[in-house]
């Protein structure tokens, strides 16, 4: 059986040599995957993040408005820093809770990309698997 | 009660370590007695996890709170159709279920599996036992769903969004599809093992493979279904990590599926079949994993529990057993017959293959990114939506036009000649509809006009399949259209199902590329009288209406949608307020249109108490087709898997030397 010149091979050589180079492309054009990132780690980071951390106090304004105004603070730990958001709000959505929300620090504020707010459910729950 | 619950599990234990153990002994030595009581064991376990979960069911039944997990889980005001199903609310639960659907597995497909012959059968019982024994040791020693308390007054209740007749049926689907995927992988073990590299153990297992990978599939449309009419964000999938946990081992198992029908052929493809199933079983694992360790950030939340570790282990155990193994085995899975030409039906296979697996590996490299990334620059990152979607369309479109290629190309090799006739309607069909698109103005999407235009190239090379074997038929029997037409079908299952298989997944592209890439949203605050208008729709709303429920209070916005002058009805998104859990659930309205098969989706945004309304709504055309996809895909999936008393006389002939009782 002669190795050399075996087309299946060639395929799949290709293919791989293909697949790594979309891979590249994308990565290049794309950039980085969004950090996610703890309200105490927020300190520096001029770009797009997503901000995990648990609402503290009590979420005022208008969604639909001028934006809902809470605080977001480190699940384990004191650091917090206010956040503006704009859109849907998830049902979940309250004091307590944990969310992931992207958006960029803007003067001291979390403006948040409007829409992206997601709520994580209460660990009691174990929804679909 | 309990007891008896944790004497059926330790019982289990022990006959699936004596599956293992003695079924290892007899094959390695030859003894046929001890293989015939290593099976005997596998029967055996299944009937004490049979039990076990009797006792389960008949403590939920019961409200009996002394059990932890019932009391965790279930409530008594709870229906009692969701008590039971809240057997597999929890995690033990759902290990138990996983359980019992792989003892029932295990033992089904032993006894009628005969054809692969005695001295692969002989190793598949102990691999069917390790699996088995794992899961069993996790019920018994680390997650026990018996265990006790003194029993409370009442108990903790089910989330709201459980309480839902998707909740019955989702779970348990998807169950049968991840363990189902250990049949295969168990066989392709028992043959490397017993060093019988033929195409045995995939004949023998075919029926199997097929049914775990069609569960899995009905299982994420139901998930996605769930997802569109009760989250309430008006879509059906997200790349969450939990989502693409049950599409990764879909996807290796579709390509499976393909690339054993090669190996069947042609004698080709012996490592990369068994490659696949251990790729597709490892992802099940894998799948699990995820949702149970509590390892990756998800919408879906589950109890960080310490199962975890076991799982990672258990993981590295069969990826790297098994790929020792087939190291070992590399000399006997060398094939003897060459790919002949990069145009023929196996070169398309083998296209398919790559593009499916290269889909899962860049969907699986998004999952466990937050890992690596945390692990290597100590920051996790996530990928996101465009991530999933660029990979999707880079992989998924040309999927898609394989799809219509492939059943078409001829065996071996294919003339270019013969492919011009060939495909010369699928192409004219193809090019007029990607005409009409663009002149529709589909233009707004480049991506929807690729994808629909490739949609109508295999919908027009499936139905010439149909048509040029119909009429075959019907010139060699010389009977009517339906009488030709059935026989084909009939002659030819697995062919055929497979045709309106991926006829399902055509009506599935252009459903989800209608609701993505054609989608029309409109934001609003209304107040009374005040309307907005959606793709065409007028929607007019009219003040809001409370109705008190016996455990929520049910908000609803009255929409009055017109079309042009035509009144359509009143539509009522709002929300639920529940008291009890002190919860908000979004109930939105849709508006389906049978005659477009696209939905009017209205979301109740924020309910202002002003008495104006924040309305959201979607225009998500031909979005149903997704919903019909599974119909047709449950349909050819049947074709493909009913009994074939043809194809069992063919089958007994051909390995008539294997039928041998052990």
């Amino acid at each position: 059986m002669a190795r050399r010149g075996n087309p299946a091979r060639l395929v799949v050589a290709l293919s791989v040599a293909a697949v790594l180079a979309v891979f590249l492309v994308y990565t290049s054009i794309a950039g980085n995957a969004t950090p996610t990132l703890r309200p105490s780690q927020l300190a520096g980071h001029a770009g797009q993040v997503s901000l995990m951390g648990q609402v503290i106090g009590t979420p005022a304004g208008d969604a639909h408005a001028a934006g809902l105004r809470f605080k977001l603070r480190d699940v384990k730990g004191p650091t917090a820093v206010p956040v503006v958001y704009k859109g849907s709000v998830p049902d979940l959505f309250r004091s307590g809770r944990d969310v992931v929300v992207d958006g960029k620090l803007q003067g001291g504020v979390f403006v948040a990309v409007p829409n992206t707010l997601v709520t994580k459910c209460p660990s009691k729950y174990q929804p679909k698997r | 009660m309990a007891d008896l619950g944790r004497a059926a599990l330790v019982t289990s234990l022990l006959l699936l370590v004596y599956a293992l153990v003695a079924g290892s002994l007899a094959a390695w030595k030859g003894r046929r007695r001890l293989a015939e009581s290593a099976q005997n064991a596998l029967l055996g376990s299944f009937a004490a996890t049979v039990v076990a979960s009797a006792v389960l069911l008949a403590a939920l039944a019961r409200h009996d709170f002394s059990f932890q997990y019932v009391a965790d889980h279930t409530s008594r005001e709870l229906p009692l159709g969701y008590t039971l199903t809240a057997f597999w609310g929890g995690q033990e639960g759902s290990l138990l279920l996983w359980l019992l659907v792989l003892s029932g597995y295990s033992v089904a497909a032993v006894l009628t599996a005969r054809r692969v012959g005695r001295e692969v059968l002989v190793w598949v019982v102990p691999t069917l036992g390790l699996v088995g024994t794992f899961f069993a040791f996790l019920l018994v020693f680390v997650a026990s769903p018996f265990a006790t308390q003194a029993a409370v007054a009442d108990g903790a209740g089910l989330n709201p969004s459980l309480q839902n007749p998707y909740m019955a049926i989702h779970p348990p689907m998807l169950y049968l599809g991840y363990v189902g995927l250990t049949v295969p992988f168990a066989f392709a073990m028992g043959a490397l093992l017993a060093r019988r590299t033929d195409e045995r153990w995939i004949v023998a297992t075919r029926r199997w493979t097929l049914a775990a990978w069609a569960f899995l599939g009905i299982g994420q449309l139901l998930g996605a279904h769930w997802a569109y009419v009760e989250i309430g964000w008006g879509g059906f999938y997200a790349w969450d990590p939990v989502e693409n946990a049950a599409l990764m081992p879909w996807l290796a198992a579709t390509a499976f599926l393909h690339s054993v029908m090669i190996q069947e052929k042609r004698g080709m493809l012996k490592v990369w079949n068994v490659l696949l199933i251990v790729l597709a079983f490892g992802l099940s694992l894998f799948g699990t994993f995820l949702t149970r360790s509590g390892i990756i950030q998800s919408i879906h939340s589950f109890t960080q529990s310490s199962i975890g570790p076991w799982f990672l282990g258990f993981i590295c155990l069969i990826v790297v057993g098994s790929l020792a193994l087939v190291f070992a085995r590399l000399p006997l899975l060398r094939t003897k017959t060459r790919l002949e030409s990069l145009v023929s039906r196996e070169a398309t296979f083998l296209y398919n293959n790559l593009l499916l697996v290269a889909l899962a590996l860049t969907i699986l490299w998004g999952v466990v990114y937050p890992i690596l990334s945390q692990a290597v620059t100590g920051q996790a990152a996530t990928v996101s939506k465009p991530y999933y979607n660029f990979f999707l369309h880079t992989f998924g479109l040309p999927l898609l036009l394989l799809m219509g290629i492939g059943p078409l190309v001829a065996w071996r090799r294919a003339s270019l000649r013969a492919l011009g006739r060939t495909f010369l309607w699928p192409l004219a069909a193809a090019l007029v509809a990607g005409i009409a698109l663009l002149a529709a103005g589909a233009g707004s999407s480049r991506i929807g006009v690729i994808a629909y235009t490739f949609s109508v190239f295999v919908l027009a090379s499936i139905a010439l399949e149909f048509a040029r074997g119909t009429a075959a038929r019907k010139a060699l029997g010389g009977v009517g259209w339906p009488a030709a037409f059935s026989s084909l079908i009939a002659r030819n299952r697995r062919r055929y199902g497979g045709y309106v298989v991926h006829a399902s997944v055509v009506l599935l592209a252009i459903g989800v590329t209608g609701a993505s890439a054609y989608q029309t949203v409109r934001e609003a605050r209304l107040k009374p009288g005040q309307s907005m208008t959606v793709a065409g729709d007028r929607l007019v709303f009219r003040g809001f209406q409370t109705r008190m429920e016996s455990n929520h209070r049910a908000i609803r916005g009255l929409v009055d949608v017109y079309r042009g002058d035509k009144y359509l009805g009143r539509y009522t998104p709002g929300k639920n307020q529940y008291f009890a859990e002190d919860q908000v659930s979004n109930e939105v309205a849709i508006r389906h249109d049978l005659l477009t098969g696209g939905d009017l989706f209205l979301i109740a945004d924020q309910v202002n108490s002003n008495g104006s309304i924040d309305l959201k709504a979607l225009q998500k055309p031909l979005v149903n087709l997704l919903w019909l996809a599974g119909l047709v895909f449950v349909g050819g999936s049947l074709i493909a898997l009913w009994p074939d008393a043809r194809e069992e006389r063919r089958l007994a002939e051909r390995y008539a030397d294997a039928v041998v009782r052990i």
